[in-house]
């Protein structure tokens, strides 16, 4: 099976494996397409193709793109059936391997060029941007996209998921965290200087796009595509500004952030499943040009509580890149997995102990990385703990970790306007906090006399003892354990 | 009659007998709806009082069962004339 090299290929695969509903009857932008994502979210249910919007004839909605493990294994041309582990191993192959690069194709070859909006024309509203929540601040562009910026210096690119709201028919207001590649470049280099940055946003992209957009990986994002893919991307160049864009994406808007032109955004339903962060005066999108294929398809990510994008996929490229980052300092991990229902609030990380404090080693990579402000909480377990077993982690934490010597709180770190938990004023400041819970034994216990045993079916009984209560087990009278 | 919504965190933002700043999105219906406007305006809690309507939504999005009327006197231009 090869990875859907488009949107569309994508919606296609998941109809034919049942992991998509295409839903014809008419549905509303306002409200309705979004509680249809959510519903679907909540369930795990398929994802919903919805052909028919009001007041947009030749559009249609793509919800619920990436958010479950089975999505996420078609969008990686694996077995819909594919284990987390085995989607996991999957990304760090193809992720370890040769940058892939993009290549340009004519604009005349852009599917993305087929319709073209300038000057006068530029209206969001001829685009069926939906109300994702009621309550939410605003009509959300930008829930499953990329945008696209260039570095002005270094001229490196990045795409990012940052969340886009419609301020009006011209302007979106955006959510791009200081800590975050385009934060960063603004800050540095656009605001002092009083200069525009030019930006594209391309919705409706190739699952694969899309996942690299929002994986905090140090590889150029249009690269990490081709990785992922096994193939180059295709891009094409902007109407109205140098940037290359994904020339399959459904839709692009082209335009400049613009330095000194301030819009209120939010508040919007978020991953923590709250709404949280406050209205606030963020980064301000102002549009030139929009583009966009015929009967294009927007793709809408609904975030709230778990599970969605915000949570399934975010867990899943955190965990994995933090697994990388450990084991490039050779710690010895033995995998590092984030449960989608924490939010992506709680790394789990199984370690070798082999040495003295590598537990606190781990978590301050961790929080200390740029990975570090999306998650507050560090588990350390040891190589025997079965990360993906919430049951065995649970019960380390309950049982080997000492509230003095295991609990370290560390203060004063990066945190984003969306922990729920953090006071308004850290909310405002992106002022975090943060804790490892550190669950191995200490090193300096005897193994012998002061490490308890494990007193479990597996640990305390001989093998022949095990191997026949197991041949037997449904010899006597217990039905068959899958 | 036109239909407005607003965004604050406290109702006293909403005082009445002066003239206000205030960011409003229209809910007339239509592709447009939910676009914002900044703009001067008088408010008041007698729904007779100015020609249009007013709805109020606090800090996260909670719908108050407040309702006032408005006067829209005019729109701010808040985008730097360079970029217009
Ligand atoms: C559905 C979705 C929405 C997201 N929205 C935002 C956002 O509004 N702001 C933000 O900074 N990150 C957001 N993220 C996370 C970023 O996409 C992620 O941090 C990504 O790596 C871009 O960050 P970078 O610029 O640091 O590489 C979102 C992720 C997902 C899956």
């Amino acid at each position: 099976m090869t990875a859907p090299r488009s949107n569309r290929e994508f919606i296609e695969a998941c109809l034919k494996s049942g992991d998509a509903v295409r839903i014809r009857q008419e549905v509303d932008w306002e409200n309705e397409a979004g509680a249809i994502v959510r519903r679907a979210c909540e369930l795990e249910a398929p994802a919903p193709f919805m052909e028919k919007i009001r007041d947009y004839p030749g559009f249609s909605y793509f919800g619920a793109p990436l958010s479950t493990y089975r999505r996420m294994a078609i969008s990686m041309g694996m077995d819909p059936a594919s284990s987390l582990p085995e989607i996991g191993r999957e990304y760090l192959k193809r992720t370890n391997g040769d940058p892939v690069k993009p290549i340009e194709i004519r604009k005349k070859d852009a599917p993305c060029k087929e319709n073209i909006l300038k000057g006068t024309g530029v209206d969001l509203c001829k685009l069926p941007i939906p109300l994702v929540h009621d309550g939410d601040g605003g009509r959300y562009v930008g829930t499953w996209h990329a945008v696209i910026t260039r570095h002005p210096v270094r001229g490196d690119v990045n795409w990012g998921m940052y969340r886009q709201m419609m301020f009006d028919s011209r302007t979106m207001s955006g959510a791009v965290f200081p800590f975050s590649d385009l934060g960063k470049a603004l800050n540095d280099y656009y605001l002092p200087r009083g200069e525009t940055c030019p930006f594209a946003t391309a919705i409706g992209l190739s699952p694969l796009a899309g996942m690299a957009a929002c994986a905090p990986s140090p590889i150029p994002e249009e690269e990490l595509t081709g990785m992922l893919a096994g193939e180059p991307v295709k891009l094409v160049k902007c109407e109205t500004n140098d940037l290359l864009v994904p020339a399959d994406a459904e839709i692009i808007l082209e335009g400049e952030i613009l330095p000194d032109y301030k819009v209120e955004e939010g508040p919007f339903g978020e991953y923590t499943g709250y709404r949280t962060s406050p209205r606030d005066f963020r980064v301000t999108f102002r549009v030139n040009c929009i583009t966009y294929r015929n009967n294009a398809t927007m793709t809408i990510s609904n975030m709230g509580v778990p599970q969605d994008e915000g949570q399934l996929l975010r867990s899943f490229s955190l965990g994995l890149e933090l697994e990388k980052l450990l084991r490039s300092q050779g710690i010895p991990v033995t995998g590092v997995y984030m449960h989608p229902r924490s939010t992506h609030h709680m790394m789990i990380v199984g370690v070798k102990p082999t040495y003295a404090g590598i537990a606190m080693q781990i978590a301050q990579l961790a929080f200390g990385s740029k990975l570090g402000p999306w998650f507050h909480m560090v588990i350390v377990v040891d190589d025997q703990t079965d990360i993906y077993n919430w049951n065995e982690v649970f019960h380390a934490l309950c049982t080997r970790c000492n509230p003095e010597r295991g609990i370290h709180v560390f203060r004063n770190t990066t945190g984003t306007a969306l922990y729920p938990h953090a006071t308004p004023h850290d909310r405002r400041y992106n002022i975090g906090s943060q804790v490892l819970f550190d669950c191995l034994w200490p090193v300096d216990w005897d193994k012998v006399n002061d490490v308890p045993t494990l007193v479990s079916f597996k640990n305390v009984y001989p093998k022949d003892i095990q191997e026949k209560v197991l041949a037997n087990w449904t010899d006597y009278g217990y039905p068959p354990v899958r | 009659m036109n239909q407005w919504e607003v965004f604050v965190m406290d109702l006293a933002e909403l005082a009445e007998g002066k003239e206000l700043e205030l960011t409003i999105r229209t809910l007339n219906p239509g592709i447009h709806k939910y676009t914002y406007k900044r703009v001067r305006a008088r408010v008041s809690a007698a729904l007779d009082r100015f020609p249009d309507r007013l709805q109020v939504r606090m800090g996260r999005g909670q719908l108050s069962d407040r309702k006032f009327s408005i006067e829209v006197l005019e729109e701010i231009r808040r985008l730097p004339a360079k970029y217009q």
